[in-house]
């Protein structure tokens, strides 16, 4: 099913901020752990992804650096910041409310 | 064969060519692809399978950089003055702009030494005097030598060379005696410039300065340092009128201290300023020089077939004038220009395209009506005997021609696939010897074999 562009702009978000909680992470594994977290729902495409990336950069809430990796490439690793920690947790709370909200008129929707 | 490499490079300069990503968007999104491309071949993809889905995935090129240009539409535009990112880069354009207003300063003030032993700038007729016309290229070359020098961190042994050239070259051009109407020395003035400026050039490449590359990006500093020039003295000139016309609002007439002052550092500081923007700017900002060329090159070529049709039709040759000869001149430097920025562009991997027939018709046209042309003069300086102008004029012409005719003999090799683009590139960047011993010539041989007259 596809997901709306409204939806998967909001959860970009918050989403890039977990993953990248988890460990830091480039560009290339970001989407592939998206899709595998979704179970293949949500597949990001880089022009999507990495204006978000540069944007959340922009806004100190992460930070990049570079770094080799096996093959001897350089690659641009992005890092959480204290402040994207922060975002991360608003986030968490404010999708918590939606969720709530939703699942409970759902709830209601299949007892009556 | 596919070759994987080379498919990937063409993708990035594709990204590149957009001009909307920053490298580091670019190497970003270049990794992205090779990530994906090595993901597919573990899969069991062939290469070029791998290399085409994975583009297809990234998505078409417009699109990526229409969501780039979303976030740093303001990086679009402050590129060129934007503060550098990091603390090195920072130190080092700061660096260069001290040196900039340094040397802009010592340029302005060798200009106003002479002055001080009541030697000034201006004669008696409020003409400026030619010794200063003659050496005009001494106040300022030498510290534009100097900025690159330092910058290319140039051993001791370039710096003696480099100022044993100047020095000489003033030498020899003030020993050397000025009687009046100053024919040699008209000529010298114009050549001597541009020999320096091919001295200037050397700094500028630094080490390679044997290899095509490096003079290469000297042929397109200097289409872009002319742009950038005329841009900044059309700057200074509006701020010299404004300056003028306001203070005779009050009744004050500024003209002698703007003349004497405003005009000499400003003109010193815009030379300096713009060797140090074209620097600063050259992988930033698209080069301005090509696409001037691009534009024109199409409109020359109407005008000059144009102009041979009418030739043909009327019967009429070229009237052979001194000055029309100087014309002709011109007219092939123009097209060489052309020519040359149009290929200053070109990505030698790629393959034939219209520009290149463009210019290959250009340089024909060009040659066809300079032979017409040089066949009339060669006919009257045999008649009207040698003059040091008339001489110089048919030696430019003559090796404007060489150049141009070895460049339409390259592009019809080329196009018959007999050898590959760097040819044409090596071919032009090894002519640059042509004009710096013409130019020599001229500066400093032509007014001992003419005796100075």
């Amino acid at each position: 099913m596809n997901v709306s562009k409204d939806l998967m702009a909001a959860s970009a978000t918050p989403l890039i901020l977990a993953i990248l909680k988890e460990n830091d992470s480039y560009g290339y594994a970001i989407i592939k752990r998206v899709k595998e977290m979704s179970e293949n729902q949500l597949i990001w495409t880089e022009g999507m992804l990495y204006p978000v990336l540069h944007r959340l950069e922009e806004h100190l809430l992460i930070e990049s650096y570079l770094r080799k990796s096996e093959l001897g490439r350089q690659r641009k690793y992005y890092r959480i910041k204290e402040s994207g920690l922060a975002e991360l947790e608003l986030q968490r709370k404010q999708w918590k409310i939606v969720h709530n909200a939703l699942a409970r008129t759902w709830n209601e929707e299949s007892n009556s | 064969m596919f070759d994987l490499e080379t498919q990937i490079h063409l993708w990035s300069d594709h990204l590149r060519a957009h001009g909307k990503l920053s490298d580091a968007d670019i190497d970003e999104l270049e990794n992205h692809l090779r990530d994906e491309i090595e993901d597919l071949i573990a899969t069991g993809l062939t290469p070029d399978e791998a290399f085409l889905i994975s583009v297809k995935r990234l998505g078409n090129v417009d699109a990526i950089s229409h969501e780039f240009a979303k976030v740093n539409t303001e990086n679009l535009w402050r590129h060129l003055l934007v503060e550098t990112v990091d603390s090195q880069a920072k130190q080092q354009n700061r660096r260069d702009i001290t040196l900039v207003v340094i040397f802009a300063l010592l340029a302005g003030t060798l200009f106003k030494i002479p002055e001080l032993f009541g030697f000034g700038l201006l004669d008696q007729d409020g003409e400026i005097k030619i010794f200063f016309i003659k050496n005009f290229s001494f106040f300022i070359l030498p510290f534009i030598a100097a900025f690159f020098l330092i910058k290319r961190k140039s051993e001791l042994k370039t710096w003696a060379t480099i100022l044993g050239i100047f020095i000489l070259a003033a030498v020899i051009i003030n020993v050397y005696p000025s009687f009046d109407h100053h024919n040699t020395e008209f000529l010298t003035n114009v050549h001597l410039p541009l020999f320096l400026w091919l001295v200037v050039g050397a700094t500028y490449i630094g080490r390679e300065w044997q290899g095509s590359q490096g003079r290469m990006n000297f042929i397109r500093f200097t289409g872009e340092a002319f742009i950038y020039g005329v841009l900044v003295m059309a700057g200074v000139m509006v701020l010299f009128l404004f300056t003028m016309v306001i203070f005779k609002a009050i009744q004050i007439d500024v003209g002698k201290f703007l003349t004497e002052y405003f005009l000499i550092y400003g003109g010193c500081a815009a030379a300096m300023i713009t060797v140090y923007l074209v620097e600063a700017k050259k992988s930033v900002v698209e080069n301005f020089a090509p696409i001037l060329a691009k534009i024109f090159s199409p409109l020359f070529l109407i005008i000059m077939v144009a102009f041979l049709i009418v030739m043909i039709i009327t019967g009429k040759s070229p009237f052979m004038e001194r000055d029309f000869l100087i014309g002709f001149d011109f007219m092939l430097a123009l097209v060489l220009g052309l020519v040359l920025y149009v290929i200053s562009a070109r990505d030698i991997r790629q393959p034939a395209n219209l520009f290149d027939y463009l210019n290959l018709a250009l340089i024909m046209a060009a040659l066809v009506i300079d032979g017409v042309a040089l066949s009339a003069i060669l006919f009257r300086l045999s008649a009207f005997g040698i003059t040091p102008n008339k001489l110089a004029a048919l030696g430019e012409n003559l090796a404007l021609l060489g150049n141009l005719a070895g460049l339409a003999w390259l592009y019809i090799g080329y196009f018959n696939k007999k050898f590959d683009f760097t040819k044409i590139i090596k071919w032009q960047t090894d002519y640059l010897y042509v004009y710096f011993i013409w130019t020599a010539i001229v500066a400093f041989i032509f007014p001992i074999i003419f005796k100075f007259n």
